[in-house]
């Protein structure tokens, strides 16, 4: 290896660091007014970054060229995060809710960003998948292992079952079908008594793997991280199981086909495409992860209720994908951990969240409909 | 209710008013046929089988009162070109969305190559290889214009969402392959068609978005290709290509079928074999084009008629 790789590999491992290192301080700081600076001193980053062409493209073509070093700073970066944060339980719960949330908006992210199917019924498949795996581990004994398949698939089976009727109908009639089907969810859940009603389940057990519970603290190299760590990691390999999914769904005949049926249902239909199956897979597909995502829910806390699955969920998630990026894989997982983290640190304003929600979506809508980071060109090799 | 058309090979059909034996259409070599050169078939030895492509007889749609489409009998052998024309509003678009699924007809039947398409759903018609350009150019404007043609082979491709995630080879081998006909398709339509295939299809001109239509629908291997007014807006120099395109496509296609809808006579009369035209959904002539310029109702049709008596 020359020496000019050396810099440009240490250079590259030096601004990843000082991103981690960011990062954490904000992460840590409590006083709302360091963290305003915080995010202002994000912002100006993130302008410079758009404004200064050179050094943009450079930086994105140090990047694509070490791609492999980046990747692997990248995963260590992460696996050290429980580390860093070991003597702040809240800051690890935050990571672990905003991996949920990225498994939500990567799934919601095949229907609004591939399909332009407006899904509100997130929460459904989210509360479903909570539910079922929590009542069977409850009064089953069932492990959680299992449990995820199996919360998932029921979850995808409700899917179906909200994708046929909405196969008659068309864009804004078809976002009202899924808050219907979301507010049923949610009602029934409330009153019927085997799924516990408004008291919810409680005690639910946590996952155990290889004799360790997941609920006591992670012993590691001398260190004693809190119980949260271990769902850190889960959450982790999930996240990366839902990024690598997604990634390979969009960069197929069936990702090329979503976007088609986006585009123009009518051409698509003149060119061979079943687009009620496709839609329907959406519908499946998308039902999947939130009832993966809902199973890992349950099991961390340890208790749901309806109130967790109420539909401001699926605003948020909507939130999420249109903030990130309609069908950019690594921009809805952005968005999610942005809209996670932010209305955390910023307790402050907890009442006014709904409001900067909406103006956030009413916002990027207007001045940049397809995201932060939207959707890239297919390239395809020869 | 109508009786069930039988295939042309039980029925005997009548041609240009002369009764003819259906056994005479048994053979499926055109010029081992002794039967009289009235048949409109091209004679050339290009067309494989008898059997029409694609006919329609009493084909109707009611929208509401209207009939956008008022009994229109059509039919084609492989390898023609007809020309549809008639004034605005006769129901030409109307009619290439009954054949290919987008509307279904109130009453009467199309069939191709024997089958029946009433009541299948659009993209089941389109697999059965009836491809088509649309008058307002239904491009996927924000997808590439390599991505375009690689949807208009979607019909001949197989991986699914399960391939997708775990048989990763065949995925791609498939987009590759897929990737190379398509940019070979794109090379005969014209060079910088190919050289710039990632271009957004909403940042290309007119003309450039017409081909790349063209192209897509060929793409599916189409064994009936509907052109909807490609030569809509464009200059006299874009139309000599578009008919360079239009000879290129029968050229190189074996026994394509092209039913092209026009309002330009001279694409017309360069490239069809045979008109029809159509006046508020009725079909009122038939014929090869100085036939039909000389005919009165279709003068009529689109220049109007006299006021003999006028009241004062």
């Amino acid at each position: 290896m020359d020496k000019k790789s050396i810099i440009k590999a240490l250079f590259l491992v030096t601004i990843e660091i000082a991103f981690f290192v960011l990062f954490v301080a904000f992460m840590l700081t409590h006083h709302t007014g360091k963290t305003v600076a915080f995010l202002l001193f994000f912002i100006f980053l993130g302008i410079l970054f758009k404004q200064w062409e050179n050094a943009r493209l450079a930086l994105v073509g140090l990047f694509e060229e070490m791609k492999i070093l980046a990747g692997v700073v990248f995963i260590l970066m992460l696996l050290a995060v429980p580390f860093v944060f070991q003597s702040s339980p809240y800051l690890i719960h935050i990571c672990v809710m905003a991996g949920l949330y990225a498994i939500l908006a990567l799934g919601l992210n095949f229907q609004l960003g591939s399909t332009n199917v407006v899904n509100f019924a997130t929460a459904a498949s989210y509360g479903i998948g909570a539910y079922t795996s929590a009542l069977l581990a409850v009064h089953y004994h069932l492990s959680f292992w299992p449990g995820i398949v199996i919360g998932g698939s029921v979850a995808s089976l409700f899917g179906l079952l909200l994708g046929i009727p909405c196969m008659k109908t068309k864009d804004y009639y078809l976002s009202l079908v899924t808050i219907a089907f979301g507010l049923i969810v949610y009602v029934l859940l409330i009153n019927f008594s085997w799924t516990g009603g408004p008291n919810g389940i409680p005690n639910i057990p946590a996952p155990s793997l290889a004799g360790h519970s997941f609920r006591e603290p992670l012993n590691f190299l001398g260190f004693s991280l809190p119980f949260q760590s271990n769902f850190f990691y889960l959450i982790f390999l999930l996240v990366g199981g839902a990024l690598f999914v997604a990634h390979r769904l969009h960069h197929s005949r069936v990702g090329l086909t979503w976007n088609a049926i986006r585009e123009d249902e009518i051409a698509a239909r003149c060119q061979g495409i079943d687009v009620t199956w496709y839609k329907i897979l959406a519908f499946c597909i998308d039902a999947f992860f939130g009832g993966v995502a809902g199973t890992v829910y349950a099991h961390y806390i340890g208790f749901i209720s309806p109130e967790n699955f109420a539909f401001i969920v699926s605003v948020v998630v909507v939130t999420m994908v249109i903030l990130g990026g309609m069908d950019n894989v690594f921009g809805v997982v952005i968005g999610a951990i942005l809209l996670t983290v932010l209305p955390e640190k910023f307790r402050a304003f907890e009442d006014l969240r709904l409001l900067i929600y909406g103006v956030i979506v009413v916002t990027m809508l207007m001045f940049r409909p397809q995201g932060l980071f939207p959707q890239k060109l297919r390239v395809y090799q020869r | 209710m109508k009786p069930a058309l039988y295939h042309i090979r039980f029925r005997a059909r009548f041609v240009k008013g002369q009764r003819v034996k259906a056994e005479d259409f048994k053979t499926k070599d055109i010029t081992d046929l002794t039967k009289p050169a009235s048949l409109p078939l091209p004679l050339d030895g290009r067309v494989s089988s008898v059997f029409h492509l694609i006919e329609t007889q009493q084909l109707t749609i009611h929208f509401g009162g209207l009939a956008a489409v008022n009994e229109v009998d059509f039919h084609m052998v492989e390898g023609e070109v007809v020309g549809l024309i008639g004034p605005n509003g006769s129901g030409k678009t109307t009619f290439f969305n009954l054949l290919t699924g987008i509307y279904r007809p109130t009453g009467g039947f199309i069939r191709y190559q024997g089958e029946n398409l009433v009541g299948l759903p659009a993209f089941k018609i389109a697999k059965r290889g009836i491809a088509r350009t649309f008058q307002n150019n239904r491009l996927f404007l924000n997808l590439s214009v390599l991505d375009n043609i690689l949807i208009g082979m979607h019909p001949h491709q197989s991986s699914n969402w399960f391939d997708a995630i775990f048989w990763r080879r065949y995925t791609e081998r498939e987009l590759r392959t897929g990737v190379e006909k398509g940019l070979a398709l794109l090379d005969q339509f014209g060079q910088d068609l190919a050289e710039n295939c990632y271009r957004r299809a909403a940042d290309l001109p007119q003309a450039d978005r017409r081909r790349v239509e063209i192209c897509r629908a060929l793409a599916s291997n189409p064994k009936l290709l509907l052109l909807d007014e490609p030569s809509a807006g464009m200059s006299p120099e874009e139309t000599e290509v578009l008919m360079g395109d239009i000879r290129k496509v029968r050229e190189r296609v074996k026994g394509i079928g092209m039913v092209i809808i026009e309002h330009d006579m001279m694409v017309i009369k360069g490239v069809a074999e045979r008109v029809v035209v159509l006046n508020y959904g009725r079909k009122i002539a038939e014929g090869t084009f100085d036939e039909i310029s000389n005919n009165e109702e279709v003068l009529e049709a689109y220049l109007g008629r006299e006021e003999k008596d006028v009241a004062a």
